[in-house]
């Protein structure tokens, strides 16, 4: 089995307190793998903790991006080799230009890997199609990032990112959390357009509504910091009915 | 000449020290605020004195004739250029405001006998450049600008200097805002180097329904503040905006105070200040608004933030109210850049001096994209981008 992405007993605290207790997870590339667990289990902080997040020190153990250790890395770099979280509540920014800012971001990817920026008209049209197929409207881009954006609005901005940045390992923080169903229907389309067979996914969640729509090959039980038990989707339903009191800890 | 041996003179003195007439009421007036100290309320965050207590040469003025030009050129104080058919000439100035309250409004009217007028005839649009090329050199001028009623006039000023160093410039317009006009000057001062510190000294009457807009950016660093006056008449209305992005050891800013003497009046005035290294920034601004003044609105407000923890914000927003019939705000806040914000960007792969930047310049957007010329807009982007680039490359080195 390869593996894109390798916790390995990870530590980690933010402030005094250790939210992760030595977690390990791997990620296998084109698979989509749940993370699941009660409320205060270390479900953002495991996300925070990837992607470099400032809040966390991560005190013992690694993680490893393609064999590489990513734990040095600068949030930039991190995400400039291709790992993407979607925030659970993304910040506004008034008076950064939305289409600014995203071209930014995609001429740095593509100066990174080596490619020719691209000016604004190129990047206009990029971006059309994307809109279209998440159901955006075009002023949404040329308005101030996120602000005033509805939490559905806030949520297709943050796939829309996605899309265009076209990263590996994409983590999905309660992507679902606040939308209706049609923006659930609409974020999960951009979601499943990624599937490749080699991106891999971590779709955080408390609810399975989300993976009616994006099918999931393993589901992880985190509680406590660590990750509990490991199964396929059949899990999802052992869980609805008997909530995460019922998961007891693997060997 | 040393500026400081005007401290506690006689009237007589101070005349034969200014080659003035002993009867001038710009005298008077001085010599009753006194020369300014760091005791001095409108000084009391810059160090005037440290300026006032050099040795400078003192300038020749001789006018030349004054060459066609797209612009207007000013040349250490000297008019050399200057659109064709646009009335630039040399006179009296008539209407000194006697309630101003800077006593370096009156020194610069003693040192400058001669002002230079500026007509805005019409609807139009005019771009004055200062330039500084001499050292050691005290350099003093006043512009009156006259515009028309019911006529839209804006001016850009910029500032430019050679490699000079330990000047001084005292400077300023005294301007009438005509009834029913509107009259925007936008002003983009960049300043690096110690190569000149400056003093402007502004007077504004906003006559009926007179209508100005002042919005100055102030970039890089080293010495320089704004002290301007402002009287509205009835339904007259200003629009005063001001951003200082400041680095190094700059001490700059704005000292105003805005007088609302006609019912009706409006006034708005907003301060962006973003300061790193050991700068100190100021906006020390009073709205007065007088028993005459009833049913006026005037809201004032400060937003700073510091980049470095040695920079100083010094934010003085206050109200002086006659009345109850008014609508009136003031507020000021200081704070850093937001960690979140900061991290949001660069988790989508820009590089933390970008977002930096990028969150720099979108506090002060909000006040650049009031400039709706597109072409001064861009020069003022331009400026903002050199003196983040200045700080930058401080940084990296």
């Amino acid at each position: 089995m390869s593996k894109i992405l390798e916790i390995k007993d990870v530590h980690a605290k933010i402030g005094e307190k250790e939210i992760l207790k030595g977690l390990n997870l791997d990620l296998e590339p084109g698979k989509v793998h749940a993370i699941m667990g009660p409320n205060g289990a270390g479900k953002s902080t495991l996300s925070k903790t990837i992607v470099g997040h400032y809040d966390v020190e991560v005190t013992e153990g690694d993680i490893l991006y393609k064999g590489k250790s990513i734990l040095e890395m600068e949030p930039e770099e991190r995400a400039l080799e291709g790992i993407f979280l979607s925030f659970q509540h993304p910040v506004e920014i008034p008076g950064v230009n939305n289409a600014y800012f995203l071209r930014t971001a995609l001429n740095a990817k593509r100066k990174h890997e080596g490619k020719e920026e691209l000016n604004a008209a190129e990047f206009l049209r990029e971006m059309k199609k994307h809109l279209e197929m998440l159901g955006m409207k075009a002023d949404m881009i040329s308005r101030s990032l996120n602000e005033g954006f509805s939490g559905g609005e806030k949520k297709r901005n943050e796939i829309l990112q996605m899309l265009i940045l076209q990263p590996e390992v994409i983590i999905l923080d309660e992507i679902d959390s606040g939308l209706d169903i049609d923006a659930l229907r609409a974020v999960s389309e951009g979601i499943n357009m990624m599937k490749d067979g080699k991106r891999s996914f971590l779709v955080i969640t408390h609810y399975s509504r989300i993976l009616d729509y994006i099918k999931p090959d393993y589901i992880h039980v985190l509680k406590e910091g660590r990750i509990i038990k490991t199964a396929g989707p059949e899990l999802v339903a052992q869980l609805e009915e008997h909530g995460y009191e019922s998961i007891v800890e693997e060997a | 000449m040393n500026l400081s041996q005007l401290k506690g003179k006689s009237l007589s003195d101070a005349a034969a020290l200014l080659g003035a007439d002993e009867k001038s009421i710009a005298l008077e007036r001085f010599l009753s605020l006194g020369l300014p100290t760091k005791k001095s309320e409108e000084y009391r965050y810059f160090q005037v004195e440290k300026l006032l207590e050099q040795e400078y040469r003192t300038l020749t003025y001789i006018p030349k004739p004054i060459q066609e030009a797209e612009k207007i050129i000013i040349v250490d104080g000297v008019v050399t250029h200057a659109p064709h058919g646009m009335r630039v000439y040399y006179d009296q100035c008539q209407a000194m405001d006697m309630t101003h309250f800077d006593p370096l409004y009156y020194l610069g009217h003693l040192l400058s006998p001669h002002v230079i007028k500026i007509d805005l005839d019409g609807d139009t649009d005019v771009e004055i450049e200062h330039h500084y090329t001499q050292s050691d050199a005290l350099i003093t001028y006043r512009i009156v600008l006259l515009n028309q009623s019911n006529r839209h006039a804006t001016l850009f000023e910029s500032f430019h200097e050679e490699e000079i160093e330990n000047t001084l410039v005292l400077y300023g317009y005294d301007t009438f805002v005509a009834p029913d006009s509107t009259l925007r000057i936008l002003k983009n001062q960049y300043m690096h180097g110690n190569r000149y510190a400056m003093v402007a000294s502004h007077r504004l009457q906003l006559e009926q329904r007179a209508n100005a807009v002042i919005k100055s950016f102030d970039m890089g660093s080293d010495m320089g503040l704004q002290l301007i006056k402002a009287d509205l008449d009835r339904y007259a209305h200003i629009d005063a905006g001001h951003l200082l992005y400041l680095n190094d050891e700059a001490q700059r800013g704005t000292v105003s105070k805005i007088v609302h003497k006609g019912e009706h009046s409006t006034s708005h005035q907003e301060a962006k200040n973003i300061l790193d290294g050991h700068s100190r920034g100021i906006f020390d601004a009073l709205i007065k608004v007088e028993h005459s003044a009833k049913w006026t609105k005037a809201h004032q407000n400060s937003k700073a933030i510091l980049l470095d923890e040695r920079a100083y914000m010094a934010a003085k927003p206050q109200l002086e109210i006659y009345i109850d019939e008014l609508e009136a705000s003031h507020g000021s806040t200081t704070g850093q850049l937001d960690e979140k914000q900061l991290f949001y960007l660069r988790s989508r792969g820009i590089a933390k001096q970008e977002a930096r930047k990028m969150l720099v310049i979108a506090f002060a957007n909000t006040l650049i994209e009031q400039v709706k010329d597109h072409r001064h807009q861009e020069i003022i982007k331009e400026t903002f981008d050199k003196a983040f680039y200045q700080t930058s490359q401080k940084e990296a080195s």
